[in-house]
């Protein structure tokens, strides 16, 4: 031992009377601005998708109920609860965080004697430090983990497209789809929203793993018509997509699109399974070849039904053929999809009417059980003075006529009266018409509903107008000007709101404001009524309708007459996806009713 | 600074050089490079100094690479000697001998990254891991979220919900 190690100990007695470099009161000491302390979380913004949890790499964070929050759409109802006796203050859950809701405030110390209150739920369990506006927040400017900007979809420019039906969505590459399934949270918040519980997370990851097929699967498991539906479905499920918080949601309906492109449809059997389906012998007659009739035809025909589709116009498709434009929905997009559920064996038996070539009465002789599907095509009128006049056209009628490839009486200048979906329908269709015979689009589209709340779906406003049309919200017809066989215009007088204080259709008008459009030809696109005459007799008289005349279905979509079922727009209005979700279900009640489920 | 890259250039084979700022500079070089440019940058460049040694794991590119940050105390200015070595034989030289420290950088990285730097004193010795027996877990393939779940017993009491799971049992529980 050398004399530094013996005396080295005595050295230490000089910080005797040196002031300690330790603080004596840590606990009033306020941390550095950024400090990563305690969670805050507005629980207000917070959507309970539980990135935050999935991000921790430390499992500190359990997705919980809270009293006074509720599930609804886009909302778990769930909130984080932090567990301090794993956290490590990474401050990871704060840079994730779809919504922003979440931080970090810069207070450390806090001491309790119970190891349970170091768990807590930020924003709902009320702690001295939320008001603390210092700690943690997710840095300003482009610092993301993930890519909020949606990957562009390629289309076809306007001017290229506004003399033709050509399809105007390209579709995404690889490279494209990769990247997009990326910027997925796998959150599942949209899936409640989807009104076919799709898989969307599932298939979004089926995506990034390369696995296209197994993404096929996933589709078909929930929706036989994904090249229709990842073409033209109204994507409710974008509308509450956690990423859209802060950015553009996920091109989910793309996404769908590109699964189904990348399989020829002779592979289909293959990837899905379904080369042998063993009959069980019973059999259902199906009426309407659109999609709710389609899905249930599917459905039924794997659990081994023998399906038969009786369709009055001369091909499947019902409205998604019908009714949108090719250059929405190809046709031979359309025949993929229908030809695939036909190989399995469905037959369809089409430019037969229910009613006059076959009765109900007929197939319920013949078949075990009958879906009806038969859909909206009756377009209604606004009834002004003047609807009767041989110039004004209902759109469902006029869009039929273009498929079935009659003759379209297309004006100079054309006034359409409706601001959905069908209405900008008709009017980019005319609008090709036109600019094909005239060389020149002359379309005005008007709608009661203000610019805002207009039903269509944005990206159809936007796309009209690029091809010339133009869309003139927040005015209603009052009258439509008719000389003898000559139409004239339209009158009309702006609408200063649509709906009253319950949310019912209840238009107000300022009549002092008038205006006048010009027009040899006015087509009324303001929504559609089912024809349900084929319900006749007995039938007709055991059919059980609510007080709004609509026939009232059980969960499984089986009306009062038990053999009897019935879906689509008939029972949940016009969408395409409601129709194949309520077929899907129909299909399980059939499959539950005839004994087999 | 300009006179100092040129001097390197000349004498050892560089790949790249980046300039950060006005007083930092990465430099990447081959491998059997990187200790002979350090110690050419200590004995006659004047960065006497070893700020620190870390890595970083390029998994796709399976490699690590490894930073030696040297200064310049007198003329204040930062070097960065990058250089990449194969993930699958992770060993790299030692450079205890140019400052004692380093054997204290290289341990740690030989606990947390699995890089070996054979002859450094201590090496081997576990470094603030105990009776580790997992992959190194600053390499990227460690799975950390699993290794917390494996290794920790959640506290009692403690339950999570998925959140789509949760949504279809508060808004469709009947349906498929
Ligand atoms: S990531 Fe944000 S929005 Fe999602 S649950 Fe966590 S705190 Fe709420």
């Amino acid at each position: 031992m050398s004399l530094k190690d013996i005396l080295s100990p005595f050295t230490a007695w000089k910080h005797v009377v040196k002031d300690p470099v330790t603080i004596k009161d840590p606990f009033t000491r306020e941390a550095a601005e950024r400090y990563r302390g305690f969670h805050k979380n507005d629980i207000e913004t917070c959507i309970g998708c539980g990135t935050c949890e999935d991000i921790c790499q430390n499992a500190a964070i359990d997705m919980v109920p809270v009293d006074g929050i509720e599930t609804r759409d886009g909302d778990s109802g769930l909130r984080p609860m932090v567990d301090y006796g794993r956290c490590c203050w990474c401050a990871l859950c704060v840079d994730v965080c779809t919504t922003n809701s979440l931080s970090l405030s810069n207070h450390y110390n806090w001491i309790d004697e119970d190891p349970d209150q170091f768990r807590y739920i930020p924003g709902v369990d009320k702690k001295e430090w939320d008001t603390n506006e210092k700690g943690w927040k997710k840095p300003e400017g482009n610092y993301e983990l993930y890519d909020i900007n949606r990957v562009k979809m390629e289309e076809q420019a306007p001017e290229s497209r506004d003399d033709s039906f050509i399809e105007i969505v390209k579709g995404y590459s690889k490279e494209q789809a990769l990247l997009e399934a990326d910027r997925c949270v796998a959150c599942g918040i949209c899936t409640a929203t989807c009104p076919a519980h799709m898989g969307i997370p599932e298939y979004i990851k089926a995506i990034r793993n390369d696995d296209l097929e197994e993404g096929l699967r996933i589709l078909y498991d929930t929706n036989p018509l994904p090249e229709i539906c990842g073409r033209i479905c109204t994507h409710k499920c974008e509308t509450v997509c956690s990423i859209g918080h802060k950015g553009d949601p996920i091109s989910i309906r793309w996404l769908k699109r590109y699964i189904a492109d990348q399989h020829p449809s002779d592979q289909y059997k293959e990837i899905l399974g379904t080369r042998d389906i063993e009959l069980n012998g019973k059999t259902v007659a199906i009426v309407g070849s659109g999609p709710s009739g389609l899905s249930a035809a599917y459905y039924l025909a794997l659990l081994g039904y023998k399906c038969t589709i009786y369709e009055k116009l001369p091909e499947a498709g019902g409205m998604m053929r019908y009714g949108i434009p090719e250059y929405r929905l190809p046709y031979d997009q359309i025949d993929k999809d229908v030809n695939y559920i036909l190989s399995l064996g469905v037959e369809i038996k089409t430019n037969t009417n229910i009613g006059t070539d076959i009765t109900l009465e007929e197939l319920q002789e013949q078949y075990d059980a009958v879906f009806a599907g038969t859909g909206l095509h009756m377009g209604r009128s606004t009834r002004v003075p003047g609807t009767d006049h041989q110039e004004v056209y209902q759109a469902v009628d006029l869009l039929r006529d273009v498929v079935l490839g009659k003759e379209i009486p297309v004006k100079e200048n054309i006034v359409v009266i409706g601001g959905g979906n069908v209405a900008m329908d008709i009017t980019r269709t005319l609008a090709r018409l036109q600019k094909v015979k005239f060389g020149k689009v002359s379309i005005i589209a008007t709608s009661l509903e203000s610019e805002d709340i207009m039903p269509a779906d944005r990206e159809e406003v936007v796309e009209a107008r690029e091809e010339n049309a133009t869309i003139i919200p927040g005015w209603g017809p009052t009258k439509i000007e008719t000389e003898g066989e000559h139409l004239k215009g339209l009158h009309v007088v702006k609408c200063t709101s649509v709906f009253d204080e319950e949310g019912r259709f209840n238009p107000k008008f300022d009549e002092e404001q008038i205006d006048y459009f010009k027009g040899e030809m006015v087509v009324e696109s303001i929504g559609q009524g089912m024809d349900i005459s084929y319900f006749k007799g007995d039938i007709k008289e055991n059919l059980k309708l609510d007080n709004r005349g609509r026939i009232i279905v059980n969960e499984n979509f089986q009306s009062s007459i038990d053999w009897l079922f019935v879906g689509g727009d008939i029972i949940q209005g016009p969408d395409v996806i409601h129709g194949i979700a309520n077929g899907h279900k129909a299909a399980i009640g059939i499959d539950k009713f005839l004994g087999e489920g | 600074m300009k006179s100092l890259l040129n001097n390197i250039k000349s004498r050892f084979s560089i790949k790249d050089v980046t300039e950060q700022r006005s007083n930092l500079v990465f430099i990447d070089v081959a491998r059997e490079s990187a200790v002979p440019l350090i110690t050419y940058l200590r004995d006659y460049e004047g960065m006497t100094h070893l700020v620190l040694l870390t890595a970083a794991d390029w998994i796709e590119e399976n490699e690590f690479q490894l930073t030696y940050l040297l200064n310049n105390p007198e003329q204040k200015f930062d070097i960065g000697v990058r250089v990449r070595i194969s993930r699958e034989k992770a060993t790299m030289e030692t450079a205890h001998h140019l400052w004692e420290q380093v054997a204290t950088y290289q341990r740690e990285l030989k606990e947390m990254f699995g890089i070996d730097f054979p002859g450094s004193p201590g090496v081997d010795k576990p470094f603030i891991l105990e009776g580790w027996d997992d992959l190194p877990p600053y390499r990227r393939d460690f799975d950390t979220k699993k290794y917390s779940e494996d290794t920790y017993f959640p506290r009692p009491g403690r339950e999570s919900n998925d959140p789509a799971e949760y949504m279809k049992k508060k808004m469709y529980p009947n349906e498929k």
